[in-house]
């Protein structure tokens, strides 16, 4: 009897689960039916002399979600008035910077700082903004769109218009699912890491393939090297803030950041000290990659500089002391220091400061200007109405 | 027919237990190596601090400080266990001024000893490879045609109302020391304790010879220079005593 009883039941059991499962499965079924099944980027590479790099696992390359970043990043729909896009402020034929001091938005205010180069941004400093306010490029991408101004945009209103627009609903559901703030600026976060610049003059040395000018050359020694007088090894300086290969920040927690002497300690900025609340680090600002610097005038992150020339002359004799500047700025010398005057300056002379600068044109890339893959892919179509 | 059930799972379950505890012992597991910063007989703390200049007149501080450990062998009963690719970046600049490495997978074995350099192999300091902590384009780089920074040191040197900047960046091959510390009790991995080190800033300074840091305020790349300081540097890493 009691054997027979549990019999049925575990009858009714095995009947119920058997339901259940397949209820799982027509579920699962569908599921992975609407669920988009993005394709990995093809060809996707970078040099070794790079280093290591991560792309987020909830956010990998893919075709879909690159050609979607793209998109947004030209389209003026991003901004509250559908006057400005990404692109206003990062122009490719300026290595994503926009030839401004600095940059404007919606609000035709001049923003506080100079518009950042786009290029190699899984590399150096793992902090954006030029006061590392941010860690993830995801995290970044949000801020401008919404700022009031630069792009004065609602996200919920930048939703609705992409939920109504032709072509967007069906770019969002095969990169990601649905449109929401989190998969725009995941997909604008993939395009901007598919910007890599590597076949520059520089790139082109380093791979063996020519050789650089007697000048380039001499610039090249000097950018890589500290001075040291007891040694006789003159030196520019560059490399203790700008790495070797990659010419950026160093991406160790905030190394890549540093105080350049632009200020005395009463104009000085708070710059990385909003982020991590140490006065320590007031008036240091992310190192910038060198890449296309040439292209990217005005420089410093308040663009005070208009030409290299003058960038020069202030690593060589402008630099302002305050409490948080570096120290191997104020120890550099290519000429003994008097101990007790100290005067801060490199004491390059004219031949080098022109070697200098010199290589850092060989940091310019042409193909990374032209390449088509960054380029507006509204240029190709018709652009949507404003 | 109950009872034999009940005694059929609870010897099952016994014999698994068994199984596994004897798995588990022979799988590998983690060593842990702490490593708490002082200056003498004083707390690291950067920037803030003041410390009397050991050789001469003068207050120091602290910006930064950092070096490389590397080859870390680990001394068994089984024979020695080279950590691969152990190239570690030792930092102190966070809240308990310590840097702790786990080596995971570590063979099932009593150690006894350990050893490590300070510094860089030749052939990793003649590499552009990324491998451990070892970053071309990081800020130990010097560049690429004379290699890694074994140790940073920078900070200023206060006297009066003059400030200077102390740089100290000690490299070249012939630089690496390797040290050798037997243990109190030998250890086996995943045991509830890290090794524990004491790093001395300070004897980078006073460890066989005391450095005046105004005479002296940077070291880069003067060989005989560099040798004074790595000198000293072999000396500011001991066991940490137990209490």
């Amino acid at each position: 009897m009691e054997s027979g009883g549990f019999g049925s039941i575990n009858k009714s059991i095995a009947m119920l689960s058997l339901c259940g499962v397949m209820l799982i499965a027509i579920i699962y079924g569908f599921v992975a039916y609407i669920e988009p099944k993005p394709t990995p980027l093809q060809g996707f590479t970078a040099p070794f002399v790079f280093g290591k790099f991560r792309v987020p696992d909830d956010n990998p390359l893919t075709q879909e979600a690159v050609q979607l970043g793209r998109r947004l990043f030209y389209d003026k729909q991003l901004s509250g008035d559908n006057t400005v896009s990404c692109s206003t402020c990062h122009l490719q034929h300026l290595a994503f910077t926009d030839g401004k001091a600095r940059s404007v938005g919606v609000s035709g205010k001049t923003l506080d700082f100079n518009s950042m180069s786009l290029a190699n941004l899984m590399w150096g400093p793992r902090h954006f903004f030029w006061n590392g306010r941010v860690d993830s490029l995801e995290e970044q991408a949000l801020a401008p769109i919404q700022d009031p101004n630069e792009m004065a945009q609602n996200l919920d209103d930048l939703i609705d218009e992409l939920e109504a627009d032709d072509v967007y609903p069906g770019l969002f559901r095969s990169a990601y699912g649905k449109i929401s703030a989190e998969n725009i600026a995941r997909a604008l976060a993939t395009f901007e890491r598919t910007l890599i610049s590597a076949d520059s003059k520089y790139d082109q040395y380093l791979r063996g393939e020519l050789k650089l000018s007697a000048e380039e050359e001499l610039g090249r020694k000097l950018f890589m090297a500290h001075p040291d007088v007891k040694v006789s090894l003159r030196g520019g300086n560059c490399i203790d803030c700008h790495s070797q290969f990659l010419t950026s920040g160093f991406n160790a927690q905030f190394d890549g950041f540093s105080n350049n002497g632009l200020d005395t300690e009463a104009l000085l900025n708070p710059g990385l000290q909003f982020t991590t609340g140490q006065v320590t680090d007031r008036g240091k600002f992310k190192v910038p990659t060198l890449r296309n610097i040439a292209l990217t005038a005005p420089y410093m992150h308040d663009g005070r500089f208009t030409t290299l020339e003058q960038v020069l002359d202030h690593y060589n004799e402008g630099i302002r002391v305050s409490d948080s500047l570096s120290p191997l700025i104020m120890e550099a010398d290519n000429q003994p220091q008097d101990a007790v005057n100290i005067r801060i300056s490199l004491n390059l002379n004219e031949e080098e400061k022109r070697a200098i600068i010199a290589f850092l044109h060989t940091l310019t890339d042409h193909s990374f200007i032209t390449e088509d893959k960054f380029s507006n892919p509204f240029d190709a179509d018709t652009m949507p109405d404003a | 027919m109950r009872k034999l059930l009940s005694m059929s799972v609870a010897s099952g379950l016994l014999l698994t237990g068994a199984a596994i505890y004897v798995y588990q012992v022979s799988q590998p597991g983690t060593v842990r190596m702490r490593f708490d910063a002082v200056v003498g007989n004083k707390p690291l703390v950067f920037n803030d601090a003041r410390y009397s200049n050991p050789g001469g007149a003068g207050m120091f501080r602290i910006r930064d400080f950092q070096f490389f450990i590397s080859n870390i062998d680990l001394h068994g009963e089984k024979g020695v266990y080279r950590v691969p690719d152990s190239y570690y970046l030792a930092r102190f600049d966070n809240s308990s001024t310590s840097y702790q490495i786990n080596l995971a997978n570590v063979p099932r074995d009593w150690y006894s000893a350990v050893t490590f350099s300070i510094g860089v192999d030749e052939v990793a300091n003649g590499s552009i490879m990324s491998v451990g902590d070892l970053d071309p384009n990081s800020r130990m780089a010097w560049n690429w045609e004379v290699g890694y920074k074994f140790l940073l040191f920078e900070g200023a040197l206060i006297d009066s109302d003059t400030i200077r900047p102390l740089v100290y960046h000690v490299g070249f091959n012939e630089n690496r020391k390797t040290l050798r510390f037997n243990l109190p009790e030998e250890v086996a991995p995943d045991s509830s304790d890290a090794l524990l080190f004491t790093v001395d800033v300070l004897a980078l300074f006073t460890g066989k010879n005391t450095v005046d840091m105004a005479a002296l305020p940077n070291v880069k790349f003067d060989r005989d220079d560099a040798r004074l300081l790595a000198g000293n540097y072999g000396t500011m890493i001991s066991l940490t005593a137990r209490p």
